[in-house]
């Protein structure tokens, strides 16, 4: 197994359990399926659509993104390494006398220290938005639909103990869905 | 929650200057005459001659006489003053010149207006780019730039009261001029000589009255735009694309110009100096200010009831604004220091070096309130859609940029000994009252929402995500 596969193991929908798939073709008629989804306490597992969709992150409750504290986390860790880095290079193994100016935490500091924060930053965010987004190289994308990057949206219902499953391809159908699957063990069979 | 798809009914709303706020503006004049008052009569009397005027050279000799009271000045004048130093060379040769004491109150009419016009002009640019860019949040809250423009003519009397009454003093080029020296003869100076084209007295009204008529017909032509799209029917983009054109044609005006202005008006008050990101750093520090004012105001009108498709998103987007361009000023502040530092050349040093010596504590009081405190402040996404913290970071910023201004342009007139005090700050809350008057008198004129904008609809489901 790769490491991006092991990475990838949490986010895999290969083990997961039975899945309920509803499969939408317009937002309109999604937005109020899934409210209504929502609102009968089924928990929705994701929702995939081509485009985004304003409001539907509030609608399935979806929680706020890690990404910021990302950010957060790779500016402290790239200010910390450029600051040891230019004070490793510049003070204590080789100081060199520019213009007569002092070596220890001065202004000319400043861009290195800015830009390896900015450049940490970015790489870190864009690795893992697109890591958390499965658009690495080394994954294997799963999708449940051939169409849902291109017209199509796609509403995944893990299925839990108890729950009325009946009462949910219903909502799914009274909303317009075009087709109800169910996905278990990677297969799926039309409903 | 869950705002997002529905459809929401936008009707038109109608503004109306309460009473409360009235009193509010009303307070801050008083409070600013108060201040105004009591700074005049703490300004030491007219027999007590100020600080000679300084070239930059003389105050490094001087600098612990500059924070010695008053009235130690002419003592210690004589002592230090009057040093030519070696290091900067003939052209920073010190001039000595007797400044009045009004000299103060002229420079502070001087800055109070520089400041309120530029809030009002980049307002103006605000408005413009978001035609240009074809942004569609931001027409929710497009009225409150849109009074906010509105106030170019009061800061710019302002300002040429001050410029007419104390050009001479402020800018020792206009004292120069008015020498009329010969090359050869004794004080001439080269490098003013070389910028007369520019730095003389003709130019310094001239240019920015020129340029402020142009960019007040420009703003009233937009607004007259807007007037009629409202008047307009829904559907007709005929006076958006309109406004998109003069915008902008405003946008590239003013982008040449506002360098130009900055040079002219402030720059040239330490006019052996020069930086070529000055304009740009001006330009940001007014542009700032201005998103932190205008945040106050949509927070404010929000608050009174108006607006309810304005949501938190709208205000989280402001302070992000806000948050950024902080940054941007640092990064801009920096800049101009850094490459300064490094370099290490007189004539470029001179500006520096009579702030760090003279005017320590407001140097690194400056740095603190337009970028540490608000960089952190502001960094958290909750602060961001908080609006008590806005208002408590926004008006450090106000302030600290109103600081920044006073800090570009007094040590260049007095060299040392002039602090920020009640007539500085009583002249900013005097006009900030005029100001607040003026541009809720000006959101009364009009309706509350642009109802027949393209945008409306993008605006009022603008959502940042969760």
């Amino acid at each position: 197994m790769t490491i991006m596969g092991i990475l990838d193991k949490k986010l895999s929908l290969r083990d997961r359990n039975k899945m309920l798939i509803g499969v939408w073709e317009d937002e309109d008629h999604l937005m109020s399926g899934a409210t209504e989804l929502a609102h009968a306490g089924v928990h929705i597992h994701d929702i995939y659509t081509p485009y985004p969709v304003h409001g539907l992150d509030r609608v399935i409750g979806a929680r706020r993104s890690k990404l910021a504290r990302i950010a957060f986390f790779c500016a402290i860790t790239g200010l910390t390494l450029m600051t040891t880095m230019i004070w490793y290079m510049y003070v204590h193994d080789w100081p060199m006398n520019i213009g007569n100016k002092p070596v220890r935490f001065t202004p000319s500091w400043a861009p290195v220290m800015f830009e390896g924060t900015v450049l940490c930053t970015a790489f870190g965010m864009s690795f893992f938005f697109f890591w958390r987004n499965r658009l690495v190289h080394g994954i294997k994308n799963e999708l449940l639909d051939i169409r849902q990057t291109d017209d199509r949206m796609v509403v995944a219902i893990e299925t839990v103990n108890g729950m009325d499953e009946k009462a949910v391809l219903d909502i799914m159908k009274k909303h317009g869905a075009v087709e109800v699957r169910e996905f278990h063990n990677g297969v799926q069979t039309v409903l | 929650m869950g705002h997002g798809h529905h459809h929401v009914e936008v009707k038109q709303e109608q503004f109306v200057f309460s009473p409360k706020a009235k009193r509010f503006s009303i307070i801050l004049m008083v409070l600013g005459l108060v201040f105004v008052g009591l700074g005049i009569a703490n300004l030491g009397g007219h027999d007590n001659k100020h600080e000679a005027k300084t070239e930059t050279a003389a105050h490094g000799e001087h600098a612990v006489a500059g924070h010695e009271a008053e009235g130690h000045h002419a003592a210690a004048h004589e002592e230090h003053g009057n040093v030519p130093n070696e290091a900067f060379g003939p052209r920073m040769e010190f001039h000595p010149l007797d400044k009045p004491a009004n000299t103060r109150i002229w420079a502070n009419f001087m800055i109070v207006g520089y400041f309120f016009l530029m809030i009002s002009l980049v307002s103006l640019m605000w408005y413009a780019i978001q035609y240009v860019a074809n942004a569609g949040w931001s027409v929710g809250i497009k009225r409150v730039p849109e009074a906010i423009m509105t106030f170019i003519p009061v800061p710019f009397v302002i300002l040429m009261i001050g410029l007419l009454m104390g050009k001479n003093d402020i800018y020792h080029w206009a004292h120069y001029e008015h020498l009329g020296l010969k090359p050869g003869e004794a004080g001439y100076d080269a490098i003013l000589a070389g910028k007369s084209g520019f730095l003389n007295s003709t130019m310094l009204f001239a240019f920015p009255s020129v340029l402020v008529v142009i960019w007040y017909l420009l703003m009233r032509k937009l607004r007259a735009l807007s007037a009629a799209e409202d008047n307009g029917t829904k559907g007709d983009v005929s006076f958006f694309r309109a406004s998109t054109k003069f915008s902008a044609a405003f946008a590239v005006i003013f982008g040449f110009t506002v360098s130009v202005i900055a040079w002219l008006l402030i720059m040239s008050v330490d006019a052996h100096w020069y930086s070529t990101i000055f304009g740009f750093y001006n330009f940001v520090t007014h542009w700032v200010t201005m998103i932190t004012i205008m945040a106050f105001i949509v927070a404010y009108i929000k608050k009174e009831g108006y607006l309810g498709f304005v949501t938190n998103e709208h205000m989280h987007d402001l302070g992000k604004f806000m948050f950024a361009f902080t940054v941007f000023w640092a990064y801009l502040w920096l800049s101009q220091y850094l490459l300064i530092w490094y370099a290490q050349i007189p004539e470029e040093m001179a500006y520096y070096q009579i702030r760090f010596e003279n005017y320590k504590f407001n140097f690194l009081l400056n740095f603190a309130m337009c970028f540490c405190i608000p960089f952190l402040g502001l960094l958290m996404r909750s602060a961001k859609r908080n609006r008590y913290v806005l208002a408590i970071i926004g008006s450090i910023m106000i302030l600290g940029h109103y600081h920044d201004v006073w800090l570009m342009v007094f040590p260049g007139v007095f060299g040392s000994g002039m602090q920020f005090g009640f007539l500085e700050l009583g002249m900013f809350l005097l006009v900030a009252g005029i100001f607040v008057y003026w541009v809720f008198t000006a959101l009364t004129k009009r309706g509350l929402v642009a109802i027949n904008h393209p945008y409306l609809e993008e605006s009022v489901h603008h959502d940042v995500g969760v």
